[in-house]
């Protein structure tokens, strides 16, 4: 296991020495998980290696720009698998820049962007989503695994919408008031 | 005035990445310029984060780290990324859009109204433009097939739902007639993202309505239409 606080190490050690001993880990930590979690939505094993193995190599290009106070490592990698999943999967023959989203606006108050999220370990989110009541995980896990919308999820399982929407919402309302509880 | 966040199940489809790059674009903006969207987003982002941990790990084959040493021992750390530089004429206009941005691009003024700029983005069962209204200037009433999403990037607009300013998101449901006037102050500018034609309920609408059915001008031609 690699903890948060590692995994942010290893990346730190890309961006300063370009150190590939440290990619190795970091490699060898998540590329699986990515595989697995593309997999999750239907993917073949063989394109969801590639995302992975794509996502990875982000991991080596854009290290400089991983800000440990901003998101934990497995943070940063979700948001660069998930745009991978979309370039490479999605948009097939027309792939465009997605780097941008790399770089968080900062606003004009500094403490507005810091995220209330970066102490917490994945352990804790992991376990706030397992107490989410079943139908409501449900739903999220749906949007995550399978890049889907919330209009296709409630089409595909012939719920009413505004049954859907509020899923979504009760659930961010209670991870937030946890979160938020936490960081008190 | 109150705030206007875009729905939290859209902050979900699109930190799930589940967005077509014309709303994705509409929510990037939003949530550069809100920062409690912007929360919420990072909330997502680390469920996200806790899902990927989560995962048992999957078989990769002996040789997918070799290759991808292989890989980065031809490819440079990159310099810490930095947010686009605003682009002379388009102060407005927040990171996410610069990239939109292309050389050239100019507003154009429609129906003697208002002034738009027609943004390329790939896919095409969106429209995505930028619209310019001078204070008290108003949109052709008009009412939506499909949804829309608006995200306010300079002055203010109101309309029947409320008045917005800037960061502030509104969605448009199909079938809702509205009729959105500039605020006083600087001139309105707003990022329009249209999912399918609309028909113009105005009267605006009753003389263009049968010239774009019979094709005697084409939607493209006329932004209202799609607005």
């Amino acid at each position: 296991m690699l903890s948060a606080d590692e995994a942010a190490d290893l990346i730190e050690a890309i961006a300063s020495r370009q150190d590939r001993a440290a990619f190795a880990n970091l490699f060898r930590h998540f590329a699986p998980r990515v595989k697995a979690f593309i997999m999750r939505g239907g993917t073949d094993a063989e394109a969801a290696q590639e995302v992975s193995q794509e996502a990875l190599i982000m991991v080596w290009r854009k290290a400089a720009s991983f800000d440990r106070s901003r998101a934990s490592a497995a943070t940063w990698i979700y948001t660069i698998a998930r745009n991978k999943r979309i370039d490479l999967l999605r948009r097939g023959a027309r792939p465009i820049d997605t780097e941008d989203w790399l770089v968080v606006y900062a606003p004009e108050e500094e403490d507005a962007g810091k995220s209330i999220l970066v102490g917490q370990s994945y352990t804790r989110v992991k376990e706030l989503l397992e107490g989410l009541p079943k139908d409501q995980l449900v739903v999220i896990q749906k949007a995550f695994f399978e890049d889907k919308t919330h209009t296709v999820i409630a089409d595909e399982m012939k719920l009413p919408l505004g049954t859907v929407k509020s899923r979504i919402r009760l659930a961010l309302r209670r991870l937030r008031q946890e979160l938020e509880k936490d960081e008190s | 005035m109150s705030r206007h966040p875009a729905p939290e199940e859209l902050l979900l489809d699109y930190a799930a990445g589940a967005l077509s790059d014309g709303p994705a674009l509409a929510l990037a903006l939003h949530v550069a310029l809100d920062p409690e969207s912007r929360q919420t987003v990072d909330q997502l982002n680390a469920v996200g984060g806790a899902l990927i941990e989560g995962e048992p790990e999957a078989l990769l084959d002996d040789a997918a780290l070799e290759r991808a040493l292989a890989r980065v021992s031809k490819v440079m750390v990159e310099p810490r990324a930095v947010p686009s530089a605003r682009r002379l004429g388009f102060e407005w206009a927040p990171p996410p859009l610069v990239p939109h941005l292309r050389p050239g691009m100019g507003w154009r003024r429609i129906l003697g109204q208002f002034d738009e700029i027609r943004l390329d983005v790939p896919g095409d069962a969106y429209r995505v433009s930028l619209l310019r209204l001078e204070p008290g200037r108003g949109l052709p009433e008009h009412k939506h097939a499909g949804y829309e999403y608006t995200v306010c990037l300079q002055g203010g607009y109101t309309d029947a739902t409320g008045s917005y300013s800037v960061g502030d998101f509104a969605v448009g449901p199909g079938g809702e007639r509205h009729e959105p006037i500039a605020d006083p102050g600087e001139p309105c500018i707003a990022l329009i993202v249209v999912e399918k034609p609309i028909v113009l309920t105005g009267p605006w609408g009753r003389w263009l309505n049968p010239l774009v059915s019979r094709g005697i001008i084409g939607r493209g031609d006329v932004p209202a239409l799609n607005v």
